[in-house]
């Protein structure tokens, strides 16, 4: 589902939104056993991030909680979580789906927006200084070529991630 | 046709009919079809008076048909057709409508057109009886016999039922022991006593053992008159029919004469070979020779063939004081001739190996609840000591954990449903015995349904044995202490722990036992999608199969506990005793035909038979025939309606009758609406639309109603002819896509239905004019709003241009 559809999902349960999302299909068989949270190396140091929690304030409708928090932007994608789900929730997938939305919904942390900006501009998601150009020679790597950006562009705009970018700026 | 004479039969329920419908007009319309022999008119038909006029024609020669329009006719019909039969017709000479739930009641507000309605509901009933056949009853004759397979706590309590009741019974045992999964469980809920006890059988066995409740392994079990147990057998080979099964056993050799081992212990003291032993989860023990625990089924040794070193030892030979011992013994295959067989091979622990984080299997402190139980056992290898396998040191931190590869998506979907009791029978049993060790149990869900269950989930808080709702991830070994650690989630708490155990026992998912896909195969029985023997009806008969004659009981059909399995062994018992107990089956011939000089080499209709009552024949002409077994039918027609060559046909539902009703339905129609047929199963279908007339629920007229055995039996043609006949629309009624009562036909329909609306379309014909619906009994409503759709959508449409139809 792309971001124009929004209006058409306006009056779906929260959860169900979710489901129709690339990744999100697989929320709603979550029983709560909590092995994701248990199996998960970021919960294991910060208090901030726990999946099961997450996936269940979602499935309770708790929409504005999940997104406009940092909780969902923590995950390290180890997919550790999914691998062990009895239900076969997706749970990385999830997380993935519901940043989508919160990104749409201008939801994001400030760094993610840079990112975003970088990627369009330079091709890169991380600018790369004069520090590190300078060191690759001593470290026996080629100079950086430039990217393709043009082409990477193209496929930005065809997926819709210009406008989305656009959106925020506005 | 010659010679038919229709007697027409018409209740007006008290009158209550006739201020709806014109039953002047009725009768003097009937009087005119051609075949009718005398139209009667009465409140009712179907007792007293009214029976005994129709019994009165038959007998006075007057008639040789009988169509009855009575209400409520599925049950006043059994009346009808015992009259008929008494009279000296053949019973199936009889056709029944409902003027009052299928037309006066839906259609009270148009009572001429309910009158139109009931002309063509006549006619179509007439036209039909008119071309009825006689059907014969047939019999078979069956063996009083049966074979239990399994001799687990079902099996065994099935066998003895039905030896009791005077049956020849046969219980065979894969292992060399009688006892099943029960033998290795130590203590059962709710009553906390021992796994092995059993209903003692019948008065002259209890002037034996004084007691009305036994011990399996010391009541006389093996006494018991009718009961030969074969242990160390299995079945290789099932033919015949049901009432007359011939079944082949292997029997491995025990090498031990039963008849002379007086177990006196000697030969075990002479074995050099020891292994671990399986049944104490490896952790003693036993010799080559043995027998599992002390008080056992059969009380004699046993030598495992997989580990004996026979004549380069055979120590035990030359011990044995009574020359029991006999290592020539080969194996054996034995046939039974059986009348029934009953199913009671049961379930065993999944392998939690597959969960790798789990670590069960590499690391020896990890067990599973079976294991645990060996243990808790005071005749276990530890002789009732709870303790860690790795180094044998009490076990005081001990961790239960649920659900291993159960409600899992990945493994097994299903809830094991017995494994929280389980555990909450084992935390209070070492709780109780000792009170120190410190018990914490993860759960997703605690499931305690049962009588006195709960119970047990309220003793255990109060002894203080400690609940984490949480599914714990990992279990992983402290280096330094030499304890396990098992991470968990603490949900209600929102924080994660790490657990400390010298123990940990996890509650593996029960799983159908090891042979039951080839048992299955072997019996033509089906598995459901978990892979445990699948019931011919879960909600009414839970211990039959679609095979008359073969029966389920106990864990082979999902996980039970001993009560509920218990009960369904009972249940098995009768339902194996009614089937054995005439020593006949009795079964009429509405069963399907084949027409030989059009059937030919092709295999649709023995694939397609849900009851495998078709087979193929060579002709001495080289060609195959199919040939139907009048036995194994049960006349839902699905081949006719498979039959590529229309060579098939059921004697009571043959197309000329289904054609002659059509036509009839379709005569008369009165009403200023499109005529719409719809076509019902006789089991949901029809009866849905009989309970939309009992709740008086309004449609309109032009909506007409004929039944066929299943929906399976429709053929395209039919469909397409239906059209011909002067239908506007067609609605196809069968059972739910998944609740047909012949397993697939409603299944078959919807596709022919598929098929025939692309024909539709292909001729120029609105596809929508035909169309498949699915609903039971108790949705009356639905057939109301569909007959109101199809009526309205058919409106819209306009009338049908058949081309060279007029």
């Amino acid at each position: 589902m792309m971001y124009d559809e929004e209006e058409k999902t306006a009056s779906l349960e929260f959860s169900e939104v979710v489901t129709r999302r690339l990744g999100g299909e697989t929320i709603r068989r979550c029983y709560q056993c909590g092995t994701c949270a248990s199996s998960c190396p970021v919960a294991k140091i910060t208090e901030r991030f726990n999946p099961r929690e997450i996936i269940k304030l979602s499935l309770l409708g708790k929409k504005d909680e999940v997104l406009s928090g940092d909780a969902i932007w923590l995950c390290c994608s180890c997919y550790n979580c999914q691998e062990r789900c009895p239900q076969k929730v997706e749970i990385a997938d999830v997380i993935y789906a519901l940043r989508n939305i919160a990104f749409e919904e201008s939801h994001r942390p400030n760094i993610y927006s840079d990112f975003a900006s970088a990627l369009l501009n330079d091709g890169r998601i991380v600018k790369i200084s004069k520090f590190y150009e300078d060191k690759r020679p001593a470290l026996g790597l080629p100079p950086l070529q430039p990217t393709g950006v043009d082409m990477l562009r193209k496929i930005l705009s065809a997926t819709g991630f210009d406008r989305l970018q656009q959106k925020e700026k506005s | 046709m010659d010679g038919v004479k229709v007697g027409v039969f018409l209740s007006d329920c008290g009158n209550q009919l006739s201020k709806i419908l014109d039953f002047d007009d009725l009768t003097n319309y009937v009087k005119n079809i051609s075949g009718v022999a005398l139209v009667s008119r009465r409140s009712e038909f179907w007792r007293g008076e009214g029976l005994q006029t129709i019994k009165d024609d038959i007998e006075g020669g007057k008639i040789n048909r009988v169509v009855v329009a009575e209400s409520l006719p599925k049950l006043s019909e059994v009346n009808i057709v015992q009259a008929v039969e008494e009279a000296g017709l053949n019973p199936y000479l009889v056709e029944t409508i409902d003027l009052k739930d299928h037309c006066a009641w839906p259609h009270r507000e148009t009572p001429k057109e309910a009158t139109e309605k009931a002309k063509a509901m006549l006619l179509a009933a007439i036209e039909r009886a008119k071309l009825l056949e006689p059907i014969e009853k047939l019999e078979f004759p069956t063996l009083k016999s049966t074979l239990v397979i399994g001799g687990g706590i079902a099996g065994m309590q099935a066998a003895i039922d039905l030896a009791d009741l005077g049956f020849e019974v046969n219980l065979i045992e894969k292992a060399p022991f009688l006892g099943g999964l029960a033998s290795r469980a130590g203590r059962f809920f709710p009553t906390d006593d021992c796994a092995i006890c059993i209903q003692s059988p019948a008065s002259d066995v209890k002037t034996i053992t004084h007691t009305s409740r036994k011990c399996v392994y010391r009541s006389g079990f093996s006494e018991i008159p009718n009961l030969t147990i074969l242990t160390n057998s299995k079945v290789v080979g099932v033919e015949g029919v049901p009432g007359n099964y011939k079944v082949t056993i292997e029997n491995k050799p025990r090498y031990v004469d039963e008849m002379k081992c007086i177990a006196c212990d000697l030969c075990t003291t002479v074995c050099p070979v020891e292994v671990p032993d399986e049944h104490n989860a490896k952790l003693k023990n036993r010799k080559a020779i043995y027998m599992r625990v002390p008080n056992v089924y059969p009380p004699v040794y046993v030598i495992d063939e997989s580990v004996c070193k026979f004549y380069d030892c055979a120590k035990c030979v030359e011990i044995c004081p009574t020359r029991a011992i006999n290592l020539d013994q080969k194996s054996k295959q034995m046939t039974l001739k059986v009348g029934s067989i009953i199913v009671a091979t049961g379930f065993q622990e999944w392998d939690s190996r597959v969960i790798k984080e789990y670590h069960y299997g590499d690391n020896p402190d990890v067990i599973t609840n079976l294991e645990l139980a060996r243990m808790i056992d005071g005749f276990g290898p530890t002789g009732g000591a709870i303790v860690r396998p790795s180094d044998r040191k009490p076990a005081k931190k001990i961790v239960m954990i649920q659900c291993v590869g159960s409600r899992d998506r990945r493994w097994n979907p299903y809830c094991s449903s017995i494994c929280c009791m389980i555990s909450l029978k084992h935390a209070s049993l070492i709780k109780s015995a000792h009170p120190d060790t410190d018990i914490t149990l993860c759960y997703i869900d605690i499931r305690t349904t049962g009588r006195e269950h709960e119970d047990y989930y309220e003793r255990a808080r109060e002894m203080g044995i400690k609940f984490v709702k949480g599914r714990p991830s990992e279990i992983s070994r402290n280096p330094e202490t030499n304890t396990l650690i098992v991470d968990v989630e603490d949900e209600l708490l929102k924080r994660l722990l790490e657990l400390e155990a010298d123990l940990v026992v996890l509650a593996p998912a029960m799983v159908p036992a090891e042979g039951t896909k080839e048992l299955a195969e072997l019996l033509s029985l089906e598995l459901d999608k978990d892979g445990f023997f699948k019931e011919y009806n879960a909600k009414l008969r839970p211990t039959e199969t679609k095979l008359r004659g073969i029966y389920l009981c106990g864990g082979a059909t999902y996980p039970k506990d001993v009560p509920t399995a218990s009960l369904h062994a009972h249940s098995a018992a009768v339902k194996a005793a009614k089937f054995l107990t005439t020593g006949k089956i009795v079964k009429d011939q509405r069963t399907a035909v084949i027409n030989g000089d059009y059937c030919g080499d092709c295999e649709f209709c023995p694939v397609t038979c849900p009851y495998d009552a078709i087979s193929l024949e060579e002709t001495t002409e080289g060609h195959f025939i199919a040939k139907i077994s009048d036995l194994l039918c049960e006349g839902c027609g699905i081949c006719v309606g498979t039959c590529p060559l229309s060579a098939i046909e059921l004697r009571h539902s043959r197309p000329s009758q289904i054609q002659a009703q059509i036509k009839g339905l379709m005569s008369v129609n009165g009403t200023s609406k499109p005529l719409v047929l719809a076509i019902c199963c006789s089991e949901c279908g029809h009866t849905a639309v009989d309970s939309s007339g009992m709740a008086m629920m309004k449609y309109p007229a032009n909506v007409r109603v004929m039944k066929v055995p299943c929906t399976g039996i429709l053929q395209v043609h039919q469909l397409l002819d239906a059209f011909k006949a002067g239908a506007q629309g067609v609605m196809v009624v069968g059972c739910k896509s998944d609740g047909c009562h012949y397993e697939v036909g409603v299944q078959k329909a919807e596709k022919k239905v598929e098929l025939v609306r692309i024909l539709l379309k292909e001729y120029g014909i609105e596809p929508e004019r035909l169309e498949m619906f699915n609903m039971v009994y108790i949705e009356g409503n639905k057939f109301a709003e569909a007959a109101q759709m199809m009526t309205e959508r058919i409106e819209k449409f306009g009338q049908l241009q058949l081309v060279g139809v007029s």
